[in-house]
């Protein structure tokens, strides 16, 4: 008898038992393919330069929105910002990158104004003031600055001399004579030490106070807007509010809105598309349903729901989820009417397998890259939608900033000087919506197995 | 043909009817201020008085058989805080005309801008004017049209040199606001006319008029430019739509004496029965425009199927 190991010419070894490594050419030579969906369509996706741009760009930004509050020098939002000694509101101070409105060189002799502070000092180089129509000495001329003389105190006032000052014809020649038009101030230096006549702030380190309570600085220091060291990235609004902090807090606004929307407009136009497609005697009931709702412009809804309830976070997302999912019901549904009826279903159906098993598993997944393009598109539009909302006067109060009221107050603006109110929220706005409409586009165009190759 | 028709118009006049009465019903719960001038200064014999005269006590389905009845005779009821006593219906055919003059203006202009911008960006594709339309594109859908009109108005009037606000008499103060509202149908048109010019160009008839050595723009002209056109009319209805609603933004944002500014002067004012009607106006137009639609599309292409309505794009 020949034993079975006689047959074998190889002996059995473990390795022989290993898997294989992938080869391509082995594969296609066999007619194997490791295709895989989302494989495929991950990788179409990050082939894609711009949707990884903006992609990057949109998720840096999400993070930096999240983590803005915590970050170490942030003004809160909605703080009004006064000025600690007149208390006027910091009206449209211009976006700056620090606080320091100028600086003082060495020894610079600076005016305090009586004000506490364990760090600060309230500081000006306003010497005294010369009020209109009084005769003063003109000691030195200069384009910019003259050297002057008024009742003992000797310093340097701004030369506006066709308006402010009257001077003789020959104004070279100093000392002479001069008369005040306006009232004009003196300065200990040849140029302005002040916020728009307010004081400036310096640190006590930096100056050595004088006998008459005045200072002089020790070494080369800053004046700073206000006795603190957060700048204003963005300037400040018309209210006097940090337009950094209030942009940021408005994006998180608009995009909880947006987020939220498109969420409650998948779940409510999945549920429904699916009733639609799949239960055939709902057919009938939900096309007549919504023909009727497609029929009306969806600005009048948002419009007549925000007008009869209480303006809000709330509102907007229930106006905005109440039309949005009509579109994302008609097309689930119809692509359920497509799949529903294929052979892999109907035998699923005959091996007793149950309607919601046959929908969660066998005709959702087919759907999930449009349903996930239709979410990412409608983030862009809720924010457009809230804008718009907005701007009609039935959005969010103020004191919600979001990107909408941000803009409609920065609207009126753009005209002025203070246009960057209107161009900052607009950016951020900008790169948000086109990052969702980008990007969802990208993960459309991959998840259609056209161009898988 | 004609049972379509008449079944497409009574599903309308149905839809119609139910939105009225959403609406309404809806109005309804807002409170009774915005039926008053001033509601402070009267005292509740008074305000009671009003309400009952105006039938605002009476239960609801009474209050809605009234309001139907009134309607079926072109009574819109009247003003309460716009402009106190005047018939609504007369208010707004003061400022429909104007409306009605933007709204067809800048659909034309749409269309004058849109179709052959589509035209091109099939033809030379990746080439300029498809990279120029594809970020046009993305910029008109991607960024809020309250943003990019804000900037419109405010470049767009100096470099015009024309006022802000627009002026009926100067021809040149009608450029912007057209222009504004037809960008989003611009770019609406142009995308679906690139999409079907493109799918209509991998078509086998095209291959066989290339290899028969048909020049390539008789081609696109001749042939695929025409089929590809018939399936944009299903566009039309939704374009209509966009423009209702931007004219209602564009009205207000340069002060045109028009419906879309009234209805945003009511809401600011809280006018409850000017809101109610323009609102159902426009849902009317809604409604009206998507008829219109689907009539033309049937006129248009035989080869659609009227009673059978497949809704996938």
């Amino acid at each position: 008898m020949k034993g079975i190991k006689d047959h074998i010419s190889q002996p059995l070894e473990n390795s022989m038992f290993q898997f294989a490594a992938y080869d391509s050419a082995a594969a296609e030579k066999a007619g194997y393919s490791n295709y895989s969906y989302w494989g495929s369509t991950f990788r179409c996706f990050l082939k894609n330069k711009a949707a990884m741009v903006f992609m990057t760009v949109l998720v840096l930004l999400l993070l930096f929105t999240m983590i803005q509050p915590y970050l170490p020098n942030q003004y809160p939002a909605n703080l009004v910002i006064d000025h600690p000694i007149t208390g006027m509101q910091m009206m449209n101070v211009k976006p700056r990158v620090t606080n320091v409105e100028a600086t003082a060189e060495k020894d610079t002799l600076l005016i305090v104004t009586p004000w506490e502070n364990e760090e600060w000092l309230a500081v000006s180089n306003v010497l005294s003031s010369i009020p209109r129509r009084e005769n003063f000495t003109v000691l030195e001329y200069g384009s910019d600055f003259c050297k002057v003389e008024y009742k003992g105190k000797t310093g340097y006032v701004k030369n506006d001399f066709t308006t402010k000052l009257k001077l003789p014809d020959d104004y070279e020649n100093t000392p002479y004579e001069a008369k005040s038009n306006y009232k004009i101030e003196i300065f200990t230096t040849p140029n302005v030490l002040t916020y728009n006549g307010d004081e400036l702030f310096v640190k006590k380190s930096s100056v050595k106070m004088l006998e008459d309570g005045n200072a002089i600085t020790i070494e080369k220091s800053e004046l700073r807007l206000l006795p603190d060291t957060r700048p204003f990235l963005f300037g400040t609004n018309n209210a006097g509010q940090d337009l950094w902090a209030m942009v940021w807090s408005g994006t998180r606004t608009s995009l909880l809105i947006g987020i939220v929307v498109a969420f409650c407009q998948a779940m409510i136009g999945i549920l429904i598309g699916v009733l639609w497609g799949y239960v055939r005697s709902l057919d009938r009931l939900l096309t007549e349903v919504y023909n009727i709702i497609d029929n009306i412009p969806t600005t009048i809804v948002l419009i007549l729901v925000s007008y009869i309830m209480r303006p809000g976070v709330s509102t907007l997302i229930f106006a905005m989820s109440l039309t949005g999912w009509v579109g994302m019901a008609r097309f689930v549904r119809n692509q359920i009417v497509i799949i529903r009826d294929r052979d892999y279903n109907l035998a699923s159906r005959c091996l007793g397998t149950g309607t919601f098993r046959i929908i969660t598993r066998n005709l959702l997944p087919y759907l999930v890259s449009v349903i996930t393009l239709r979410m990412a598109l409608s983030v862009p539009g809720a924010i457009g939608s809230e804008v718009f909302i907005t701007y009609i006067g039935l959005g969010l109060p103020i004191s919600i900033p979001s990107l909408g009221n941000l803009i409609n107050v920065g609207r009126m603006l753009l005209a002025t000087s203070a246009s960057y109110q209107l161009v900052f929220p607009t950016i951020v706005l900008s790169i948000i919506t086109i990052s969702f409409y980008i990007i969802g586009n990208s993960f459309a165009d991959a998840a259609d197995p056209k161009n898988h190759l | 043909m004609a049972k379509y028709l008449l079944k497409r118009i009574g599903q309308s006049v149905l839809t119609l009817v139910i939105i009225l009465t959403i609406v309404f019903v809806m109005v309804r719960q807002m409170p009774i201020d915005g039926y008053f001038e001033n509601i402070d200064k009267l005292d509740e014999a008074v305000i009671q008085a009003t309400l009952d005269k105006m039938g605002l006590n009476d239960p609801i389905w009474v209050q809605l058989k009234d309001f139907f009845l009134n309607l079926l005779q072109g009574d819109l009821g009247t003003s309460a805080r716009y402009s106190r006593g005047v018939p609504i219906a007369q208010i707004v055919a003061a400022k429909a005309p104007l409306s009605i003059q933007l709204g067809v203006l800048s659909m034309a202009v749409a269309m004058i801008l849109g179709i052959p911008l589509g035209a091109a960006m099939a033809r030379s594709k990746s080439k300029f004017w498809d990279k120029f339309g594809t970020v046009f594109i993305v910029l008109v859908n991607a960024v809020p049209s309250a943003v990019y009109y804000i900037y419109i108005q405010s470049y767009g009037t100096q470099l015009l040199q024309v006022g802000m606000l627009f002026d009926r008499e100067n021809w040149v103060s009608w450029i912007l606001p057209v222009f504004s509202m037809s960008l989003g149908n611009i770019a609406y048109y142009a995308m679906w006319l690139r999409r079907y010019m493109v799918d209509e160009l991998n078509k086998d008839y095209v291959r066989l008029a290339r290899a028969k050595g048909v020049d390539s723009k008789k081609i696109t002209m001749r042939h695929v430019f025409r089929n590809a056109f018939v399936p944009m009319i299903q566009y039309i209805p939704t374009s209509l739509l966009y423009t209702v609603g931007g004219s209602i933004y564009i009205e207000s944002l340069y002060s045109i004496p028009g419906m879309g500014g009234l209805l945003v002067d009511v809401i600011t004012r809280q006018d409850n029965p000017m809101v109610q009607a323009i609102v159902m106006i426009y849902s009317c137009i809604g409604i009206v425009g998507m008829i219109l639609g689907d009539l033309l599309m049937a006129v248009i292409d035989p080869r659609i199927s009227l009673t059978k309505k497949e809704g996938a794009r």
